[in-house]
């Protein structure tokens, strides 16, 4: 049992109809307090601010993209404080927003770092408070430019090892930090040494059309109307000029430029074709670098002087400091674009730029066109017009250290996440999670195609008494001691609210397949909900159900005296789980965290997550829920479980009617109803779908001439029949 | 022209100017924090003022700023060796000039003709005669032999600047400052890129003076001069007692192309213009001018108001 006990009050769940139709309802009701993490502009009191960055005197107040506060010692900026929330929106375990703040200095190295609000479900109750501060607090002195060197000692600190029974919780706390801080460095340029290992991507192909390299930006395009041209010179000349000749619409097209690096294939293939492109590359050195500038208007980008003069005087390339001239030996003329849904361009070049040049493929240019026009006086005033080109991402590939790195043998598993997370090309947390549990998900599957074909071929199973009772006995100790206690895969009316709260503040799907048991888990639900209901999890599937049924079995072995509940008492207990239920998400539109306390209600985190390691009175309570489930089986299942509420909301929905009664049930015989576990038959004999558990007992009734009144007064007819007819012939023999 | 040659900053201590941004009302969002970078500039000292709720945006811009001020000073720079304008002067030709040294030199020309020749960039070997002058003759505070400034004098033309699109030529014996233009058009270029960037709140004084769009800035001009609230406009100065060859009273930088002497009609003359390069060239074309002439000068060049202080004290306030 490693550090996964915790894991499973979380969520995990398909849109499937209980979850819309309560989803529908919220969105009706729209009664959601917005989230209070920091603001822009908000600033940091002393006390917060000692903790996140000891030896700061001050903090600024946070700005920028994504939001950071400068923090300082007299003049000098020391480092940035920021909310994860704020930078990589981070969501904890229970779809809820995780708000840590996080201090980051020039150096790259985590000052402190401060859970300031959290609805983790785990760590609301389960956890005491002290653990998962001493697992933030262990960030401190990280230094996220080092990925994966875990150095023991003072200066870099070992990552923290996750909070035992909150493993998932942690991994995703660890995740926002490092991912905020990384995200803060790059874009306050404390990343250098990582920004220099990046390179231009030389190699890498995928066809693109002209659209997508528009669209994510490979190609920058500037459009120059007169009107444009008019309002730039009034705007950027004092002197009165001249209008242009003529009375043309300002509307009218001057100039229309496009430009990108076509050097990295996806750009430059794409647009010039394989052929071209290659010959291209062949005419280039290994460092130069190409770019397209493409045109359309009046205005030519080209001119006519750089016939004679060899140089483009209209066009100039600005870098930095440097000024980057476009002459003749470089331009290569392209008659044509290759790449699908290109616009009519009039004029089209490639122009080569020298290693020699000083460009920086990777660094912001700006492609100037130069204007003129003339004045009142005669004279002309020219004036640039910038096309700034920043080369998208995708084209950056940064150098993924070799991962040479020994994994000291004490370290929890989670802290392999934290290095491949702080290695370069991180994978998603939650295909980390998969992949990492792949053994687990194959048994589970197992489990539930045995349980498929349990529903399946239940009328086969069922006439077979013994097989029948052995199966389920089986199937149920399995949920409890795998499903629950092992894998702590416990289903809970917490991701029934949290999948509610997503869809109302925006659902991400990399959240719900955090963790990969409940997620298949509630899929294989959302399915046999709209088969045969709500049963099939409830009966099979919630190891806290069957822990109870098979308590009660064994009470029932000892002989343990049951009460019956009478059905008008027992009809009327039934609400209690619905107003329970719908209490708690009323609640939870308020505060997540009062639902989730709320949702305590159910003994699962007690009695499956938390093994019963827990403070006396959550103990004592489950304690007598079980207690009382001696006497009435299933006492928690049938009126206060707010999570088979929840699922009885859509139970009518379900499709396939394979309970099968007969017309005696309810007016000459009631056994079914009597041994019913959840008393889910009414008197009159029909099933309760909203109560039903789906176990299958009334169905091995059904078939057993043993037991069903009507097949037994059958086959004693039958056998009376033939003891008359063998006493007959007995007698006529004689 | 204006300050050649010898890194003094006389001028700019006189005419230094107490910039403040006033806070104006409304603006209820973040709360912009004030940052500056004061350094040097075409040989004079410049400060950047931002006013951003984050520190890092506000040095990214800054480090943006410096490399265009870096950029154009490798054009236009006296000083610094390499310069576009150094190899210019030097060998009198200059290929595939920047877009920046076409645009200055035909801003120049313009300005030429507009003063009718009392700017002129190719003033430079008059200063130099003067500056050779006064070190030859310490303690002298008479300008040089007549004659020899007459014989400069035939060298000074800005028309004769060939201003092509792959070449500029000079004549032979020719050489151009642009001192007297070149500030203001890196400030003007420094804040089309901020703008570009979507700045606003920013108060440029990269030797002139510009306010971006969004604040206004409270500038006082040389002491008892009215102070003015400038938006998105620019204000530079001129004051010939800024950098004088000698001492005070005598011969200073701003020498006129067609007397071959220093212009004595002002102490002193301030332009407020909507961009830098038309405050900077006219505030120096003024200074320069005769007063029959301001009227048009400040309407033509693109001025908005002009302070002109007489050697008496006295203040003329022109309004374009």
């Amino acid at each position: 049992m490693s550090g996964n006990r915790g894991d499973r009050q979380n969520q995990g769940q398909q849109c499937h109809p209980p979850i819309l139709l309560i989803a529908l309802l919220a969105l009706c009701l729209m009664v959601i307090s917005p989230p209070a993490w920091t603001k822009q502009g908000e600033r940091f009191d002393p006390e917060t601010l000692a903790k996140v960055f000891p030896g700061a005197e001050r903090a600024g107040s946070l700005a920028g993209n994504p939001l950071a506060a400068s923090v300082f010692k007299g003049g000098a900026r020391l480092g940035y404080i920021f909310s994860t929330q704020d930078v990589v929106g981070s969501v904890g375990f229970s779809g809820n927003p995780i708000d840590i703040l996080v201090g980051l200095s020039n150096q790259g190295v985590i000052s402190g770092a401060k859970l300031r609000s959290h609805n983790e479900p785990i760590l609301v109750i389960g956890i005491p408070d002290q653990a998962l501060r001493q697992f933030v607090d262990g960030f401190a002195n990280i230094d996220i430019r080092r990925p994966g060197q875990v150095r023991e000692g003072e200066t870099f600190g070992r990552l923290p090892v996750a909070i035992s029974g909150a493993t998932i919780s942690s991994a995703v706390i660890g995740d926002s930090i490092i991912r905020a801080a990384r995200t803060v460095a790059r874009s306050r340029g404390l990343l250098k040494s990582v920004q220099a290992k990046l390179r231009l991507d030389r190699e890498n192909y995928e066809p693109a059309d002209w659209p997508e390299l528009r669209a994510d930006g490979s190609i920058a395009h500037l459009v120059l109307s007169r009107g444009k041209i008019e309002q730039a010179y009034r705007d950027r000349v004092a002197i009165p000029g001249a209008n242009f000749p003529g009375d043309r619409s300002p509307e009218e097209l001057y100039s229309e430029l496009y430009t990108g690096l076509i050097t990295p294939p996806r750009i430059g293939q794409n647009l010039l074709g394989a052929q071209a492109f290659n010959r291209l590359l062949g005419k280039m050195g290994p460092d130069d670098q190409a770019i397209l500038i493409a045109g359309n208007g009046l205005y030519s980008f080209k001119g006519t002087q750089y016939r004679r003069s060899g140089l483009f005087d209209r066009i100039q390339i600005v870098q930095g400091d440097k000024i980057i001239r476009l002459v003749k030996p470089h331009y290569h003329l392209v008659g044509g674009l290759k790449i699908a849904a290109a616009p009519q361009l009039r004029e089209i070049g490639v122009f080569v730029i020298p290693a020699d040049t000083g460009f920086d493929a990777l660094s912001d240019w700006r492609l100037e066109l130069l204007v003129s026009r003339e004045t009142k006086q005669g004279g002309q005033v020219y004036l640039d017009f910038p096309l700034t080109y920043v080369l998208p991402p995708v084209y950056r590939i940064g150098q993924v250290a070799p991962a040479t790195l020994e994994q000291p043998n004490q370290l929890d598993r989670v802290l392999t996440y934290f290095q491949q997370q702080l290695n370069d090309g991180e994978p998603a947390l939650w295909l980390r999670n998969w992949r990492d549990r792949a053994g687990r998900i194959t048994i589970l599957v197992g489990l539930l195609l045995i349980l498929s074909a349990v529903l399946v071929f239940q009328d086969n199973l069922v006439r077979h008494q013994r097989l029948y009772r052995s199966v389920r006995l089986m199937y149920l100790t399995v949920t409890v001691v795998w499903i629950g206690w092992y894998a702590g895969a416990q289903l809970s009316v917490i991701n029934v609210l949290t999948f509610a709260q997503s869809l109302l503040s925006g659902f991400r799907w990399e959240f719900f397949l955090l963790d990969p048991l409940i997620f298949i888990l509630w899929s294989y639900v959302a399915v046999t909900l709209l088969f045969w209901g709500r049963g099939v999890f409830c009966g099979w599937l919630c190891p806290f159900g069957a822990l109870q049924e098979l308590l009660n079995e064994a009470a029932r072995r000892l002989r343990i005296p049951q009460i019956s509940v009478p059905f008008a008492l027992h009809e009327r207990l039934w609400p209690i789980k619905h107003i329970i239920f719908l209490g708690l998400f009323a609640v939870s539109l308020h505060s997540t965290i009062l639902a989730i306390a709320g949702s305590e209600v159910e003994p699962f985190k007690t009695a499956i997550s938390m093994h019963f390691i827990r403070h006396w009175p959550f103990v004592a309570y489950v304690g007598g829920l079980l207690f009382l489930g001696l006497f009435i089986e299933r006492f928690f299942c049938r009126y206060l479980c707010p999570l088979g509420a929840a699922l009885a909301i859509p139970a009518r929905l379900r499709m396939f009617e394979w309970l099968k009664r007969r017309f005696q049930c309810g007016q000459e015989c009631r056994l079914c109803a009597v041994r019913c576990t959840v008393q889910a038959i009414h008197p009159n004999g029909s099933i309760n779908p909203n109560e039903c558990i789906y176990c299958l007992a009334c169905q091995a009734n059904y078939f057993d001439d043993r037991t069903c009144p009507p097949l037994v007064a059958k086959r004693k007819r039958q056998e009376e029949r033939a003891g008359k007819q063998a006493a007959y012939l007995a007698k006529a023999g004689q | 022209m204006k300050k050649c040659g010898l890194p003094t900053l006389t001028r700019r201590r006189l005419i230094s100017i107490t910039a403040a941004a006033l806070l104006l009302p409304g603006g209820a969002t973040a709360r912009p924090k004030r940052f500056e970078w004061q350094g040097s500039a075409l040989g004079a000292q410049a400060k950047v003022v931002l006013y951003h709720p984050d520190a890092g945006a506000a040095e990214a811009a800054i480090t943006a700023c410096l490399a265009e001020i870096s950029r154009l000073e490798d054009q236009f720079s006296l000083y610094r060796p390499g310069s576009a304008l150094r190899q210019l002067n030097a060998t009198g030709y200059l290929a595939d000039p920047s877009h920046d040294m076409r645009r200055l030199l035909h801003l120049c020309h313009l300005y030429g003709e507009l003063s009718q020749g009392a700017f002129d960039p190719s003033v430079q070997p008059l200063w130099q005669l003067y500056a050779g002058h006064f070190a030859g003759h310490p303690g002298t505070d008479a300008g040089p032999p007549p004659d020899a400034i007459r014989a400069t004098q035939r060298q000074i033309d800005y028309r004769r600047i060939a201003i092509g699109a792959a070449e500029i030529r000079l004549d032979p014996g020719m050489s151009l400052t642009l001192n007297g233009i070149a500030q203001g058009y890196i400030t003007d270029r420094v804040a089309d890129l901020l703008r570009a960037r979507g700045w606003s709140d920013v108060l440029l004084n990269l030797g002139e003076i510009r306010a971006l769009p969004g604040r206004s800035w409270s500038v006082g001009l040389m002491g008892d001069n009215p102070s003015l609230l400038l938006t998105d406009a620019a204000v530079a100065t001129s004051a010939g007692a800024g950098s004088p060859f000698a001492g005070p009273g005598g011969p200073h930088h701003l020498l006129q192309p067609r007397t071959g002497r220093s212009a004595g009609r002002y102490s002193l003359v301030s332009v407020l213009a909507r961009t830098a390069t038309a405050a900077d060239a006219l505030s120096t074309a003024l200074y320069l001018s005769p007063p029959e002439r301001a009227a048009d000068l400040l309407r033509q060049g693109g001025g908005q108001q002009a302070w002109l202080r007489r050697p008496n004290g006295a203040l003329w306030h022109l309004k374009a």
